[in-house]
């Protein structure tokens, strides 16, 4: 079954990826182009023409995608107006300053979360329950830009103890992780929760408890192995968001990545650059949902049967 | 929120909306939940402030001031109790601008979560019951819309169309659609196999009737569920948009751009960007514990 | 190489907490606020957080022995194409690499020689300019006549490039010898020394370029300026080093210069505070106190080159056609009170987009404005509008500094009148849009600079052609002597044609002028910087106290 799920995978993500080009470069022809943008503020609207006329930017929306398809399948991401060379080398620079805050994020969420939403489900119902989710829910309702300002003047500015922005040194990464983390790791938390108290739940634990385990045992050999599939998964899911969330975060803490990238190219149109890390940042995760669909096959056998 | 469904799918729930007594029994469910209940008083009293904000706001919430600019909350040094809450950098009364800015970030909340709601059921439903090519098709288009991060697209749109609560709405409903279509669609697959269904179909009943009759109340249930929790999170991705620049734009007010318009003044000004603070995450808190509850209702498993 | 080393430590040390944190007995911990985070990975940070600065991280300067000069800027340099952008800012990043052949000093306002020993005026269009000897390129090149004539006629052919439309005027240049050259112009040209002591004359190394290519050049830039590029990490940071064979003398004060970008302008006050960054450019109003109360920093002030006005649609059909709704508008302005209190004292009235320190500023004009409500009300009843009308005001949000605030606060003074200003705010590029495809309405608000630091530049926004669909002013006799002054190789003449254009459209109220705006720049209080009108950043006018 591997080779061919795999095959199908492969062609069904090609195409998921040529529908997201066609979305993107839509989206982005529709904003217009930079021209009037790289211009001083008191440019005229000859000015404008002339510089338009120059880029060759008066062609048909259907010509423009069908050349940017072509060089697209040929490795070819167009060059970004704003930095005068090839849009995809643009976008791989700033990839790995986003993957290593990303990868500390999720880890720091992990950490957090997982014994959070073990704990919370074992004592389902109480008033630590309560105050568990009530803390896991504050952590959501916090919009990152905000939490990353009070961060910075709780721990950089008032404490002195880490660096205020920028990337570097460990301690660097350290504020905007805990930004970037919280949101997630509240989210990770309920759902690790429910998917525990499901586990708790189910028969054999019961039983288990019956039969005299200690509850402990019972707790993390039985149920918390048991609904470690779940929470894998929710752990690939996660991508999205957490992609999502570099945009706001790397703008606070200056963090020279992808999701900073963006913004900017957003704002001054750089067409070349929006799509090209629109793609990456897609492909990052179609590929971390076809992992959580893959261990999803492999570790729960009732997918099989179906 | 896909992950939702590997909880609640494939599950036959009862189908509680239709029967009149359900009220009742979800009156009984609700006074036994302590969060339930928190969490609808909270939900309740954010609609009725909403809605009567006219009334209940102080000062013209738009009304700038340089006289009086920046006065800090009553309880404080300098405060007036002619500023409950204070005012902002241009003289406006906080109070007056939270009051009016739950008017927005309920009505974009709420409605971006309907549209998304109905785009989503509606592609859910015929991609799971036609199943074959539309489905394999229209579910390439979901996985293109999951693939691109939601206020990335929010950012790309907003940037062509003028923010307003109208584009907003928009916005929001068509990048949130997709959870919905994938959960619908895969209770559809499971629906459109039992034998109520076969029967109809093998009499004749026609595909739309066969939907809008017999899948449409059933996946109903499992979308007021992720719904609710849609609506808090589009609440804060309101925010985030409003700190991007590309929320609602004065001299309409959100909670989000007024938390957002406070930020500069976060070490000077606290009170800025307090209150819309709170204002957030207690509103976000009691939807979240009702729809929590309402999960538990309608999903027997949790129970 | 040292930061991905670090970065595996930190990573296995991570990796090591979380196995901790599953196996043993802490699965209890609380997340309330974050408060915990922080302590379980400090542990494992602090080492590299105060101490070790080698990244040249945020390093912490502010002690006499710290070398390293470390400037913060809310947006990154564009481009080392100096002729492929218009940005102030991108400028004053350049300037510290590159020299012109005249510099305007900010002092006087006089423009005198840098590159250039001395100059001649041979005829109307023919302007001769003789070399310093022995300046060198950071790569050992002496500068020679060639590559000014490089430089000037790149811009000058190319229309591609976005500084072309203000070199077009050159036509050629000739070089006679090493250190001497002739600038022909197409046109008599009053303003070419303003026009080469600005953006896109910065000498490039013709030869380099020659053997190396643009897009080298691109990436290893040289120029002549007392600081050498070492490396530019895009949207983070350009760091440069110092010259030691520069023209002028090695600067003494720095031996490494880094721009840092840091969008957010909180963030940007936090790494002042923190003594992470010596200088931070563009500090909001709402933050001014808290560097000026700080011990460890001050705020230096200064007048920009940019007047901020409200352009109103001359078009037929709109009220503003009328000369009395204009100044009826513009007396309805209490000028004093935006900047008194939305600019907390900072930027000056006026009633003329020249400021001074450009040539043709009319001094009667300026530091004074316009406000009478009784009379505003007359003359729009006279206007036949007794009860007010209805207009759209446009604004840009977060361009301008308080730019939304001040459309706000001007909407709210025009409600005095009777007259209902429906502000509406865009974001920047859809502002612009909108205005090259004349989609604006009643009235927007603009800020303008001018880096030619030349009347003709500030008042070509009168001109008729230039803003048809958009502006639709038309003033024949405004624009008579524009033409005629635009050409003027009599200077003294040429001034007074300035001011009397300025003086007509004052009285015609063709747009309501609002204020000067002012530089504000956060200082560590260990550096002694005071910023200059023309928003550069002249590091060898930086130094330690």
């Amino acid at each position: 079954m591997t080779i061919k799920f795999l095959l199908r995978k492969i062609l069904q993500i090609l195409l998921v990826l040529i529908i997201i080009s066609f979305i993107v470069f839509g989206l982005v022809y529709v904003a217009g182009d930079p021209v009037a943008l790289m211009l001083p503020d008191d440019a005229s609207q000859e000015d404008v023409e002339i510089l338009r006329e120059s880029m060759g930017l008066n062609e048909p929306f259907i010509v423009q995608y069908g050349l940017y398809l072509l060089n697209m399948l040929q490795g070819d991401f167009g060059e970004s107006y704003r930095y005068g060379q090839d849009a995809m080398s643009v976008v791989l620079d700033r990839l790995p300053a986003t993957l290593e805050l990303a990868i500390v994020s999720i880890i720091l969420a992990i950490v957090v979360a997982v014994p959070l939403g073990v704990w919370s489900a074992t004592k389902k119902n109480t008033s630590l329950d309560l105050v568990a989710t009530g803390a896991a829910v504050i952590g959501k309702a916090m919009p990152n830009f905000w939490l990353g300002i009070m961060l910075i003047l709780i721990f950089s500015v008032t404490l002195s103890i880490f660096p205020v922005s920028g990337r570097g040194t460990p301690a660097h990464v350290v504020l905007p992780a805990i930004t970037l983390a919280t949101g997630i790791a509240a989210e990770m938390t309920r759902l690790i929760r429910s998917s525990m108290v499901e586990s708790l739940s189910q028969d054999y634990v019961r039983t288990a408890r019956s039969k005299g385990l200690r509850s402990r045992m019972v707790i993390y050999k039985h149920a918390f192995r048991n609904s470690l599939i779940p929470v894998v998964t929710i752990i690939f899911l996660q991508t999205s968001t957490l992609v999502g969330g570099t945009l706001i975060t790397e703008t606070v803490f200056a963090w020279p990545g992808l999701g900073q990238l963006l913004i900017q190219a957003v704002n001054t149109r750089d067409m070349a650059i929006v799509q090209s890390s629109v793609f990456v940042i897609a492909i990052l995760v179609i590929l971390m949902n076809l992992i959580a669909d893959l261990l999803y096959r492999v570790l729960d056998p009732r997918i099989k049967s179906k | 929120m896909t992950h939702e469904s590997h909880t609640i799918s494939n599950e036959v729930r009862p189908n509680l909306i239709k029967r009149p007594s359900a009220l009742k029994k979800w009156w009984r469910l609700l006074i036994r939940s302590k969060t339930g209940t928190v969490g609808l008083i909270i939900v309740v009293t954010a609609i009725i402030i909403a809605l009567l904000a006219p009334v209940l706001a102080p000062h013209n919430p738009a009304a700038i001031n340089p006289a009086n600019m920046l006065t800090p909350p009553v309880w404080m040094e300098n405060g007036t109790t002619e500023h409950i809450l204070g005012t902002d950098n241009l003289g406006r009364d906080i109070l007056s601008r939270i009051l009016y800015g739950s008017q927005v970030s309920l009505i974009v909340g709420v409605s971006s979560v309907v549209l998304a709601g109905i785009i989503g059921v509606t592609v859910g439903l015929i991609a799971g019951y036609f199943g074959g090519f539309i489905d394999s098709a229209l579910m390439r288009l979901v996985d293109a819309f999951l693939a691109i991060p939601t206020i990335l697209f929010a950012l790309v749109i907003l940037a062509v169309f003028e923010p307003s609560v109208f584009t907003l709405i928009i916005v929001l409903g068509i990048t949130n659609w997709v959870a919905y279509a994938r959960l619908v669609r895969s209770e559809a697959l499971s629906i459109k196999e039992r034998d109520f269904v076969r029967a109809a179909h093998s009499i004749g009943v026609s595909n739309f009737k066969i939907i809008t009759r017999h899948l449409l109340p059933n996946v109903i249930s499992s979308f007021i569920v992720i719904s609710t929790l849609s609506v808090a999170t589009t609440i804060i991705l309101e925010a985030s948009l409003s700190f991007l620049g590309l929320g609602v734009q004065p001299p309409t007010v959100s909670w989000g751009s007024i938390l957002s318009d406070g930020r500069d003044y976060l070490a000077t000004s606290w009170w800025l960007a307090t209150f819309p603070g709170i204002a957030i995450t207690v509103t976000v808190l009691g939807i979240i514990f009702l729809g929590d509850w309402l999960r538990d209702v309608l999903d027997p498993k949790s129970k | 190489m040292d930061s991905k080393k670090y970065y595996l430590l930190f990573l296995m040390s991570i990796l090591v907490l979380v196995l901790a944190g599953c196996g043993g007995d802490e699965g209890t911990e609380e997340e309330t606020g974050n408060a915990d985070d922080p302590e379980t990975t400090e542990t494992e940070d602090s080492n590299g957080d105060v101490e070790d600065d080698s990244n040249g991280g945020a390093a912490n300067s502010g002690s006499s022995d710290d070398r390293t000069l470390t400037i913060a800027l809310g947006t990154d340099m564009v481009s080392f194409d100096i002729h492929d952008h218009v940005n102030t800012s991108t400028e004053a990043v350049h300037i510290n690499m590159f020299n012109y052949l005249f510099k305007r000093d900010n002092d006087s306002g006089e423009i005198e020689p840098d590159l250039a020993e001395d100059y001649e005026v041979i005829d109307d269009t023919t302007w001769e300019i003789t070399l310093k000897e022995g300046v060198l390129f950071h790569n050992g090149d002496e500068l020679t006549s060639n590559d000014v004539k490089y430089t000037l006629e790149r811009v000058a052919d190319d229309s591609t490039l976005l500084e072309y439309i203000n070199y077009e005027v050159i036509d050629e240049v000739e070089v006679i010898d090493d250190y001497t050259l002739r600038i022909h112009t197409e046109t008599p040209d009053p303003a070419l020394l303003n026009r080469i002591s600005r953006i896109g004359s910065g000498i490039l190394p013709a030869d380099y370029i020659e053997e190396e290519g643009f897009d080298h050049f691109l990436q290893n830039p040289i120029g002549t300026g007392p600081f050498q590029f070492v490396e530019w990490v895009r949207d983070d940071r350009v760091v440069f080093e110092v010259y030691e064979d520069y023209f002028e003398g090695q600067n003494e004060e720095w031996d490494e210069l880094v721009f840092r970008v840091i969008p957010e302008n909180s963030t940007r006050v936090s790494e002042l505070l923190t003594g992470g960054v010596d200088i931070a450019t563009n500090m909001p109003p709402s933050e001014w106190d808290r560097i000026e109360s700080s011990d460890s920093t001050y705020l230096a002030q200064e007048v920009s080159n940019r007047t901020m006005m409200v352009f109103v649609r001359h078009t037929e059909g709109y009220p503003t056609e009328d000369r009395r709704v204009r100044e009826a508008l513009d007396l309805a302005i209490d000028n004093q009170a935006i900047t008194d209190n939305l600019l907390a004292g900072a930027g000056v009235p006026t009633i003329t987009r020249v400021a001074p320190g450009n040539f043709g500023f009319a001094e009667h004009l300026y530091e004074t404005y316009n406000y009478d409500l009784e009379r505003a009300r007359e003359l729009l009843d006279e206007a036949g509008y007794p009860d007010g009308f209805e207009m759209t005001l446009h604004s840009p949000r977060g361009r301008y500094l308080q730019d939304a605030e001040i459309a706000e606060m001007i909407a709210g003074m025009w409600s005095q009148i009777g007259v209902t200003a429906n502000v509406e705010f865009m974001e920047w590029s859809s502002f612009v849009d909108m205005r090259s495809a004349g989609e604006n309405e009643d009235a927007y608000i603009l800020a303008l600079g001018n880096s030619m630091f030349d009347a003709a530049n500030a008042l070509d926004w009168y001109n008729y052609e230039r803003f048809e669909g958009e502006i639709d002013y038309h003033n024949e006799e405004v624009e008579a002597l524009l033409d005629e002054a635009a050409q003027n190789m009599d200077l003294e003449e040429r001034e007074a044609q300035y001011i009397e254009a300025q003086e007509l459209l004052a009285e015609d109220v063709a747009h309501p002028v609002l204020h000067q705006e002012s530089i504000n720049i956060g200082v560590n209080e260990n550096i002694e910087y005071q910023p200059t009108m023309d928003e550069m950043i002249y590091v060898d006018t930086i130094s330690r106290r």
